[in-house]
């Protein structure tokens, strides 16, 4: 193809002729094209139609065609109690996940920064990190057995307790409850991987001083590692806030947002708007407001990622 | 460090309780999975006992019903198929973008960057709403092609980070050595650079099959039941109204988890780049 512009060495500078720079625009954007056109086509092109959406009245039972309404939409999301509920749950579900995932995550991470002469340490570690990477629906399936009220092995240990059977997932606070260990169990792995990488940025001869100086744990922890663990460990929270921020599908199986809408996230309130009631014209309005809480979410993140680039 | 010939009674007795412990913590979280596991090799009257078996002799009867089943090796090969083909695509088109922003920077690459990885960070609810009107308005609802591609989109924004990330590593100096060569840029790319980057890209390879592997809404809102996958058929069985045939929930969960379970084993270090979008490195 135009490659042969041998003369466009990157960053080389020199003669460069206006046909080997037009050949090279063109080699470049022949290489971004194929995924640009992806992007367009499965993110941009959708993620237009729902902001368009979100301005129109739009309902697939009612058999009409859309109809503007400005920003009907909008001042109803305003208004309307339980999208709020919705918005206040998920702000609790993500605040409630991502500190006890990352207090129990880092704690373990610090327990398991001295394995590596652990015998079948690679075993051990492969069972601590498959739950994050189970199929949702599986942990949906699996948790919906353990904790069914006749034959779950979580309902029977919970009888031993209390002396009857609990049926966790009937029962609003139990189901919020089940539903935030669940995510708890998947995710604080996570954190442990993430400490770890975070310990592991501790250069070792920081540590080998403070042994030396014989610099108490505690002051070692604080003023030793944390100052190089913050970095990694600030990243994974915010990844563990984006993840917590995203649940849907483990939900839609567990509990469906149920009992009523007790265990309804964002996600899910947009999916039951949408597929449920087949509100497309609300779903879209929920959808945009999560599309910029996500877009926000992504800012922080990169930002802080940017931190350490420009400090070393 | 101490001399190892010398540790006391005490502190291999320590040792051992840490190790001890250690193993403990992983067996608590594995725990929920090993009961399924286990789950899968009881019969039914077992299985759907009020109090729990523990100890029973395992069959493999739920297994090898299982599999004979004619809606699950379809769902099985489908989830073969989606996730394989779209990464391939992915992580081709991922590198050739991943090589153009890596080297040429064109304008607006950052932004690029920025809005790719931010549409994997919405809730999974909010895009496919808009997809599904899209794929019912194009035809495409139930089609293998359309999920194909969607699935490939999803993966691009790794693929593409985690690429670029290891690209930017790799010294410009191997291009223009290459160029003064007489090499032209696409032997450059795939001759010189591609085998540098190899981990980045099994990296990309590996943890996007497992993220198309368990995708579950999109395949069971946009798909059909020609496409279905093993999750969207795990999802039908919850709902599909009556009862809940739960040795085969149970067996179909066991035997979908086991390739999962074994790349985590076996790309364990590649575990914290897959995990982190490819925007933090290191291995544990």
């Amino acid at each position: 193809m135009n490659a042969k512009s041998t003369t466009a060495v990157p960053n080389a500078g020199g003669r460069r002729s206006f046909m080997g720079s037009l050949g090279r625009h063109g080699f470049v954007w022949g290489l971004l094209a194929p995924a640009l056109i992806f992007f367009c086509v499965f993110n941009v092109v959708p993620l237009i139609w729902m902001v368009g959406l979100s301005f129109y009245n739009y309902t697939l039972t009612t058999g009409n065609p859309p109809m503007f309404n400005g920003i009907d939409n909008y001042l109803s999301l305003l208004s309307d109690p339980s999208d709020w509920s919705a918005f206040s749950r998920t702000f609790l579900f993500m605040l409630l996940t991502v500190s006890l995932s990352g207090l129990i995550g880092s704690l373990l991470g610090l327990v398991f920064w001295g394995s590596k002469n652990l015998p079948g340490r690679r075993i051990a570690l492969t069972m601590l990190f498959t739950p994050m990477l189970l199929t949702p629906a599986s942990v949906g399936v699996f948790f919906k057995l353990m904790l069914n009220p006749n034959f779950g092995v979580i309902s029977y240990i919970a009888e031993l307790f209390t002396g009857h059977r609990v049926d966790f997932l009937s029962h609003q606070m139990s189901a919020q409850i089940a539903v935030l260990l669940v995510d708890v169990w998947m995710w604080a792995p996570f954190m442990t991987l993430i400490t770890l990488a975070a310990l592991a940025s501790v250069p070792q001869a920081e540590l080998e001083a403070a042994r030396v100086d014989r610099l108490g744990w505690f002051a070692t922890l604080k003023r030793v590692i944390f100052p190089h663990a913050k970095f990694i460990l600030m990243l994974g929270l915010l990844l563990r806030t984006i993840d917590a921020f995203k649940t849907t599908d483990v939900v839609l199986l567990l509990t469906h947002g149920g009992p009523g809408a007790s265990t309804e996230l964002l996600g899910m309130r947009i999916y039951r708007l949408g597929f449920n009631s087949l509100d497309m014209g609300n779903a879209s309005t929920m959808g945009v407001v999560a599309l910029l809480i996500a877009i926000g979410f992504t800012s922080l993140y990169l930002y802080v990622l940017s931190l350490k680039r420009v400090e070393g | 460090m101490a001399a190892t010939q010398h540790t006391s009674v005490q502190t291999r007795v320590k040792r051992a309780a840490y190790y001890l412990l250690l193993w403990l913590i992983a067996l608590i979280f594995f725990l929920p999975v090993l009961w399924i596991l286990l789950s899968s090799l009881k019969s039914t009257d077992q299985m759907l006992s009020s109090v729990p078996t523990v100890f029973f002799e395992p069959t493999f009867h739920n297994i090898v019903d299982t599999l004979n089943r004619p809606e699950f090796l379809p769902a099985l090969i489908n989830s073969v198929i989606l996730s394989v083909v779209s990464v391939v695509l992915a992580v081709i088109v991922s590198f050739t973008a991943a090589y153009a922003i890596s080297r040429f920077k064109p304008k607006g690459s950052d932004f690029l960057m920025f809005l790719l990885l931010s549409m994997r960070m919405v809730p999974a609810a909010a895009v496919i709403i808009p997809l599904f009107l899209m794929f019912v308005e194009l035809h495409w609802k139930g089609s293998y092609v359309g999920l194909t591609l969607f699935y490939t989109m999803y993966s691009i924004p790794f693929s593409l980070w985690i690429l670029k990330g290891f690209l930017d590593g790799v010294s410009q100096r191997f291009d223009e050595t290459a160029l003064i060569c007489g090499a032209n840029y696409l032997q450059i790319m795939f001759g010189i650079i591609l085998p540098q980057v190899r981990p980045a890209l099994i990296a990309a390879f590996i943890f996007n099959v497992i993220f198309v592997w368990n995708e579950f809404l999109v395949n069971y809102i946009v798909g059909g039941s020609s496409t279905q996958n093993v999750p969207g058929l795990l999802a039908t069985g919850m709902y599909s109204g009556g009862s809940v045939d739960w040795t085969f929930m149970a067996a179909t969960t066991s035997l979908y988890m086991m390739p999962v379970i074994v790349m985590i084993f076996f790309f364990q270090k590649y575990l914290l780049v897959g995990m982190t979008f490819g925007t933090v490195r290191g291995e544990v």
